[in-house]
């Protein structure tokens, strides 16, 4: 099981999860970490799922094309999609309150 | 005594553990991966025109998926509401949530080298393609709507994203093409995967009869039985000819 630590609005929720979970399809089959997780289109498109990791990035695969060509200059301040991540290490992320421009500007 | 036993196992309601292992079941042993045309595409064996071909079919399983799950919301009771929900959600992530999935097929199929007329043209497709096309609407229109969900999404899209995980990388590093040339199926990992475990939560809670789970076995199996039969048609419609069977390097 995969322990994951979710920072939203001045909470932390926590939550387990299977390895090789994908956060935004947990999260649309109503599981932890909904209804915290704010998300949309689900394919790296609407950049409403992007998240700072705080802890446990190094074990994450590099951002791939969507991530890159989404988040720009964001990926150096620790934001990936979490549509685009199937998780297999014990996480900390945070998401903010608003969904973040999209356009690959920090 | 041994067939009463059986046929009280047969009538009983299972739990829903008991229950999704069984569905899991049904669909495993008639899993689409094992078509010869699926096991060409994983070795990197086909043509972009064979994958031109698949596109100009495929289109016509999956571009109605919302118009198959529309009929099924109109006629699912009001008070499941969570499964008009879901059904109602997965219609508007398939066409407007975000790219509309069908265009990114189109925009695979360009790649392969055929067109959008092409694409779109109905008469591009196989028998086999209409028989599936056709079923769906059927079981849709038809079939009790937790039993059609079973078919539908548990049966039918549940296989995707296991099916496009195997493909996709492949498409990339044997076929060449680029990301942006394969996002269509990059998609469907995520969203399929919704999608599917939606489906098996609504079969789950509101397949509560013997009667009604069985039924939901039994449509998954033939659910799953169509898509084989469309991919395997496939093969033989488009492939065969120039890569029999035994030039796959699969043959036992």
């Amino acid at each position: 099981m995969v322990r994951v630590l979710f920072h939203r609005d001045g909470a932390v929720h926590e939550g387990e999860v299977a390895a090789e979970s994908n956060l935004v399809v947990r999260a649309g089959v109503k599981h932890f970490p909904y209804p915290h997780l704010r998300y949309g289109c689900g394919m790296g498109k609407c950049g409403k799922c992007a998240s700072r990791v705080l802890s446990g990035g190094e074990h994450l695969p590099a951002p791939n094309w969507k991530e890159q060509k989404l988040l720009g200059e964001r990926l150096e301040l620790g934001f990936r999609l979490l549509c685009q991540i199937w998780l297999t290490h014990d996480i900390e992320l945070q998401q903010d309150s608003a969904a973040p421009a999209v356009g690959g500007t920090a | 005594m041994l067939k009463v036993k059986q046929e009280a196992e047969l009538t009983a309601l299972m739990d829903h553990t008991a229950f999704r292992a069984a569905l899991e079941n049904a669909i495993k042993g008639k899993s689409a991966n094992q078509a010869p045309f699926s096991m060409a595409w994983a070795a990197g064996k086909l043509s972009r025109a064979h994958l031109a071909r698949w596109a100009e079919n495929h289109y016509h399983y999956v571009g109605p998926f919302a118009d198959y799950l529309g009929y099924v919301y109109a006629r699912m009771p009001e008070r499941y509401v969570d499964a008009k929900d879901f059904l109602l959600a997965n219609m508007y992530e398939e066409e407007i949530g975000g790219d509309r999935h069908t265009d990114l097929l189109i925009r695979f199929a360009e790649a392969c080298g055929t067109t959008a007329s092409r694409v779109k043209n109905p008469d591009n497709m196989s028998a086999t393609t209409r028989g599936l096309q056709s079923w769906c609407y059927a079981v849709a229109m038809r079939e009790d709507p937790i039993v059609a969900v079973a078919g539908l999404v548990v049966g039918l899209e549940s296989q995707v994203p296991s099916i496009y995980r195997k493909q996709t990388p492949t498409l990339r590093e044997k076929y060449g093409f680029t990301d942006e040339e394969v996002e269509f199926f990059d998609l469907h990992i995520v969203s399929d995967e919704i999608h599917g475990e939606r489906g098996y939560q609504i079969v789950l809670e509101h397949a509560d009869t013997p009667e009604l789970q069985q039924r939901c076995l039994r449509i998954c199996e033939i659910g799953a039985e169509m898509r084989l039969l469309y991919t395997t048609a496939l093969y033989r419609d488009y492939v065969e000819a120039e890569l029999p069977f035994t030039e796959l390097g699969l043959a036992a």
